[in-house]
């Protein structure tokens, strides 16, 4: 049987530990024992108090994520012995998800999350008054919605979004799947007010495409491609005035007018009121040769091809 | 018999980063690699089209990988998001016919060539650090980068999504440090090094972007880095040109000059540095070219 020194985040504010620190268990288990068996048994066998958030042990519940060795998991679909591979380490360090404040051991403070989950509205809200009989929907329109709808809400997107490590106030993965799960169902009636509600300032266009979610997600959300479809549907619904969307804008002209970026018109269109105030990086730019000498668009072989396939082809999303 | 590739340097490279552009076509030969260029190709939307249209990127996309297709190579790329954008299409379009056939509608009405689906899109790392690139690189006994301490920088899109990117671990990439030892450098490894430099954000959001490039900069020059080795441009305009934006917003400086692979490739094979065009970068190279004697 396999022998495991498993060093986990301490941290017991309750009991006057005001610094964390990482404590050492070893372990004797089963080649396939999962690495929330494993800390339940330290916590039966060795020490009572390690503190570890948990419900269903299946995989659907969404409680038990934490880091192991550096890395989000869902503690009980990952075996230790896997751990180890993947890692490359014989010793499994557990940490808390990343992104949150600890407040016992593995288990931290989900607020935040739980309050951008609720202002996503993560519900239907039909237009119109109920019908008498159900509403049906087609599989195919499910379908379009099926990837997101499998979200547990176990925060491993969260945890390693670079975008909220860099903005707390980002409303991050999770809750844009949600948002998109209903954006995009047919029985709901909010899909313009959804794409300006999602649009504010720490909304869809904070998100820097660090696909850490899409990596990390246990489930198969891919959290980044709701997010883009977020994207899609703002531009559908011509809610498109801000400078993430207008950022996209500027590389739809470039498309239209030349084939490749103009790189002269990308700053200014997408920030006009700020693009001022970036006027001496600007100009260090330009002395260092960074920006274009001429301001005439970059002209690709059969640029009518991409003209009519600007005009031509339809979004589906 | 030189390897032939269909080249799609990407914009930035084209454009902004001209040096990047210059140092690859420089350097080719002597890896043995024929760069054929795509007349046709536009830009690749860089997430931005995939985001406001997804179907006119698909279709954009696929109009690169046809042209390509047509001339009988594969795609060579040296920046991580144009990678990312062309193997996610030729994905979407190898993994279901029916996705590739309405592509091929559009295409074939728009007077442009059908794809058949039987091209691959490689980035130059990838390419460099197998055994093949290797051995072309050992094959011309690198003069070797006199153990200049150098931090590797992925960036995201060259290692996630794994399921369209796939060519490494992207928890545990090592392409960037085999060719920094094989160079003759010493890797300056950090946490930061697979984590996002912010650009996609930088003229929207820029503060969040350039805490995010504080992570890598700090991590890089923590881990007692010379200089740190990016293989996309978008990244280097984040660590490079933005540098000095981040160390006046987070208060610190990192000093630390940032070079493109190619270049970092350049310098241990003896490429001439008026040919690597380092005058073009914001953050001065002049002490990396001290100490490999370049």
């Amino acid at each position: 049987m396999p022998e495991t020194t498993f060093r986990i985040f301490r941290y017991q504010p309750d009991s006057g530990e005001t610094e964390s620190y990482h404590q050492d268990f070893q372990l004797e288990h089963g080649e396939k024992t999962t690495l929330l068996d494993a800390i339940l048994r330290i916590q039966n066998e060795q020490d009572g108090t390690v503190a570890v958030r948990y419900s269903c042990r299946s995989a659907i519940c969404g409680s038990c994520a934490c880091k192991a060795n550096g890395k989000t998991v869902l503690a009980c679909m990952t075996q230790v012995e896997h751990v180890k591979t993947d890692s490359g380490q014989e010793i499994v360090q557990v940490d808390p998800i990343g992104n949150f404040t600890p407040i016992k051991d593995l288990v931290v403070d989900m607020t935040p999350f739980w309050e951008k989950f609720k202002a996503v509205k993560p519900f239907l809200i039909p237009d119109g008054p109920a019908p008498e009989k159900e509403r049906l929907v087609p599989k195919a329109a499910m379908e379009k919605i099926a990837n997101e709808s499998k979200c547990i809400l176990c925060a491993a997107c969260y945890s390693e979004c670079n975008s909220l490590a860099a903005d707390p106030e980002f409303v991050g993965p999770a809750a844009f799947a949600w948002g998109y799960r209903f954006a995009a169902d047919e029985r709901d009636g909010q899909r313009k007010n959804r794409a300006k509600l999602y649009s504010g300032e720490h909304g869809v266009w904070d998100c820097t495409r660090c696909m850490f979610c899409n990596e990390r997600c246990p489930k198969g959300v891919d959290p980044r491609d709701a997010i883009e479809k977020l994207g899609s549907i703002a531009f559908q619904e011509k809610v498109t005035s801000d400078k993430g969307a207008r950022h996209a804008k500027a590389f739809l002209i470039s498309l239209r007018t030349g084939g490749k970026l103009n790189e002269i018109l990308i700053a200014p269109y997408t920030d006009p009121l700020g693009a001022p105030f970036n006027a001496p990086l600007a100009l260090r730019m330009a002395q260092k040769g960074k920006l274009p000498k001429s301001p005439l668009t970059h002209k690709v072989k059969d640029r009518d091809q991409v003209k009519k396939l600007i005009k031509n082809v339809k979004e589906t999303i | 018999m030189p390897r032939q590739f269909a080249y799609y340097p990407g914009c930035v490279a084209e454009f902004s980063s001209k040096e990047l552009n210059a140092t690859t076509k420089a350097l080719a030969p002597l890896l043995d690699i024929e760069l054929l260029p795509m007349p046709q190709a536009t830009c690749c939307g860089a997430g931005d089209v995939a985001e406001a249209k997804p179907n006119l990127y698909l279709t954009l996309n696929v109009r690169i990988l046809s042209e390509a297709e047509a001339m009988g190579v594969d795609i060579l790329t040296i920046c991580n998001v144009c990678t990312l954008n062309l193997r996610r299409a030729n994905k979407m379009v190898k993994d279901d016919p029916r996705v590739l056939e309405a592509v091929n509608e559009e295409l074939v009405k728009a007077g442009a060539r059908p794809y058949q689906g039987t091209i691959e899109v490689t980035h130059l790392l990838w390419f460099l650090a197998t055994e093949e690139g290797l051995s072309l690189l050992e094959a011309r006994g690198p003069r070797g980068l006199n153990g200049l301490k150098v931090a590797p920088y992925y960036g995201c899109q060259l290692l996630r999504p794994s399921s369209v990117m796939g060519f490494e671990d992207p928890d545990r990439p090592q392409s960037l440090e085999r060719l920094i030892t094989a160079l003759g450098g010493e890797v300056s490894d950090y946490e930061g090094k697979s984590r996002c430099c912010g650009f996609p954000i930088i003229l929207a959001r820029e503060e969040v972007a350039l805490k995010e490039s504080h992570v890598a900069l700090s991590g890089a020059r923590d881990a007692g880095a010379q200089v740190m080795v990016t293989p996309c441009p978008l990244c280097h305009l984040a660590m490079d040109a933005y540098q000095r934006k981040t160390e006046q917003l987070m208060g610190e400086e990192y000093a630390m000059p940032v070079l493109h692979l190619p270049q970092l490739i350049g310098l241990a094979l003896g490429l001439p540095t008026k040919t690597m065009e380092f005058k073009r970068h914001l953050v001065p190279v002049d002490e990396v070219l001290s100490i490999v004697g370049a």
